[in-house]
């Protein structure tokens, strides 16, 4: 099926009611069982659906529901890692100085981080990370559908640490090697349950160029070990490459932000994609998820050098305001890029999730709608003037 | 016998029937009031170790101070004390409440006024600090409103909190030996 102009999408994550959230507490809690969380769950991913079929998005995740956030979820769908929170994690801290700066810096409190830490040898089931959000979510759309799932780098920096997983991988390649099989699986399962779309979520790539230089760090609550920016983004880009490799028949997007945990922008990283393109170009995907509503994301004169190398996933909305952008400025930000990019090589999407962490929304369900119904709204008129 | 109820850690009844004897018996409440004591003894260089009852906590100076950096300053574990003291201040008005807490953090944070004095530069001024500043991060179970009371009940009823805001006589001593 040819994909029509400007397609619109999510980039995964939906608001969140708040039963949904007391209800995912209560199954953490263990007062209630993770099948009975699905199935209240199963609700709110079709209210997730519904809101973004009403707004015109052409393609459709499930909002992320199921999960406490974007990638910690994996804890209870791999054996070998256990969701730790930083405070957990302070004895084993080596640049504990450092690390205090950066959480004073975001102003949040180290219990409020948590990350999957990997304890043991990590395997995955037959039950996958995201397949059964995928099979609901298919079986709920006519739609197109996108999944997301945590990329192989930001699983990989966020789950080793010194201390805890070097028992058992004594280097982090050591366990990005299993997360890599892993995520192969997945794919392998999402492919043939038919998924359109599987985006990969690495938002701490961009904390490589633009945050803090200390060694052990975060990014929208994804601690992470790292060396050099250079060496870094070398890795990030070979993670993703062995990811994907030989997979066709399924598009393949990497998203990369500078933040979603916060409305204050100040608090999130800034800068333009110039320094990240170069990598983020090697990486052997259809598609960059890319946020660029917000002034933080810098101009788009740094993609001149990469025309039409690759499709754009262009954030032309702001998760994180109550203002809806109007049509005609969206239009408009989507010319500037098309500068460098043909009709057909750009999406159209948010800048990232409305939910990326399940207790700390950046929005109402209202306001996400009018957003997406505003973005279908400047692709219409960009389909009528680009036919 | 009826089973015994606890709540963050601690037993509730046991807990209500030690603070009501605080107030309904003498002998407890002078053995709560005090003396408390701390004997502190030099280590060699900035070190020093302090001897409370059957419990002991070094202190040092940051390396930059040509210190072994070993433990955390003296200074700055008065920041941490004044935490400690705000975290158990906010656990028992919150037990007393029923009020579950799942976590409960406290950032605290510190400039010296005029350290120049402390380094024998400065006749004048205060070498300590003169704001401290206390950040209470928490999750809980009870509504923001709810919440907020038992940290300004906390504040209110914390000791070292209340030593260090208010001004304090220390009256020193001194013999050669």
């Amino acid at each position: 099926m040819a994909q029509q102009l400007f397609p619109v999408t999510v980039v995964g994550s939906w608001t969140r009611p708040e039963w949904l959230v007391h209800a995912l507490r209560r199954r953490q809690a263990g007062e209630i069982t993770a099948e009975e969380f699905n199935q209240i769950a199963d609700d709110a991913v079709l209210a997730a659906i519904k809101y973004q079929e009403d707004a015109g998005v052409d393609i459709v995740a499930d909002g992320e529901m199921r999960r406490d956030n974007f990638y910690s979820f994996v804890v209870e769908k791999l054996s070998g890692m256990r969701l730790m929170k930083l405070s957990q994690l302070l004895d084993y801290m080596k640049d504990r100085a450092g690390f205090e700066e950066i959480l004073r810096g975001l102003d949040v409190p180290a219990f409020a981080i948590k990350s999957p830490i990997a304890v043991a040898k990590v395997h995955g089931t037959e039950e996958g990370i995201a397949l059964d959000e995928a099979r609901f979510l298919k079986a709920h759309t006519r739609r197109q559908t996108k999944v997301p799932i945590p990329g192989p780098y930001l699983l990989t920096r966020s789950s080793w640490f010194e201390g805890l997983s070097d028992k058992t991988y004594p280097k982090r390649e050591d366990l990005a090697k299993d997360i890599v099989r892993i995520l192969r699986h997945e794919i392998e399962g999402l492919k043939r349950l038919g998924v359109d779309f599987i985006q990969l979520d690495e938002p701490s790539i961009s904390q490589v160029v633009y945050g803090d230089e200390a060694e052990q760090t975060f990014m929208c609550a994804a601690l992470g070990s790292r060396t050099d920016p250079t060496s870094e983004l070398e890795f990030a880009v070979r993670l993703v490459n062995e990811t994907v490799e030989g997979f066709k028949g399924v598009r393949f997007g990497v998203h990369v932000c500078r933040g979603n945990w916060s409305r204050k922008e100040n608090v999130l990283l800034t800068g333009n994609y110039g320094p990240l393109l170069p990598s983020l170009m090697r990486m052997n995907v259809d598609q960059l998820v890319l946020e660029m509503a917000t002034p933080r994301a810098g101009e788009v004169e740094v993609f001149k050098e990469y025309s039409n190398e690759k499709e754009i996933g262009l954030g032309v909305a702001n998760p994180r305001t109550d203002e809806i952008e109007k049509p005609v400025q969206i239009v408009s930000r989507v010319k500037e890029m098309l500068r460098y990019f043909d009709p057909p090589k750009i999406f159209l999407n948010p800048d990232c999730g409305f939910g990326t962490f399940a207790e700390r929304c950046v929005n109402t369900p209202e306001i996400a709608y009018r957003k997406l119904q505003a973005i279908t709204e400047a692709a219409e008129i960009l389909r009528r003037e680009y036919h | 016998m009826a089973e015994e109820k606890e709540l963050n850690g601690l037993r509730i009844n046991k807990i209500t029937a030690i603070l009501d004897s605080m107030r309904d018996d003498p002998a407890v409440l002078k053995a709560v009031t005090g003396p408390w004591k701390s004997r502190v003894v030099w280590q060699g260089g900035f070190k020093a170790k302090a001897y409370m009852r059957k419990h002991a906590v070094e202190m040092d100076e940051p390396d930059g101070l040509d210190a072994s950096d070993s433990a955390a300053s003296a200074h700055e574990q008065l920041l941490s004390a004044v935490g400690s003291c705000l975290t158990v201040g906010y656990v028992l008005n919150a037990t007393k409440r029923g009020v579950k807490i799942h976590d409960l953090e406290i950032a605290l944070e510190g400039n010296f006024e005029n350290i120049l004095k402390w380094a024998g530069h400065s006749p004048a001024g205060n070498p300590g600090y003169p704001t401290i500043k206390a950040k209470c991060f928490v999750r809980a179970d009870a509504d923001e409103k709810v919440l907020r009371e038992l940290w300004q009940a906390a504040v209110d009823g914390s000791p070292v909190t209340q030593t260090v805001a208010r001004p304090t006589q220390i009256l020193t001593e001194f013999e050669k030996v």
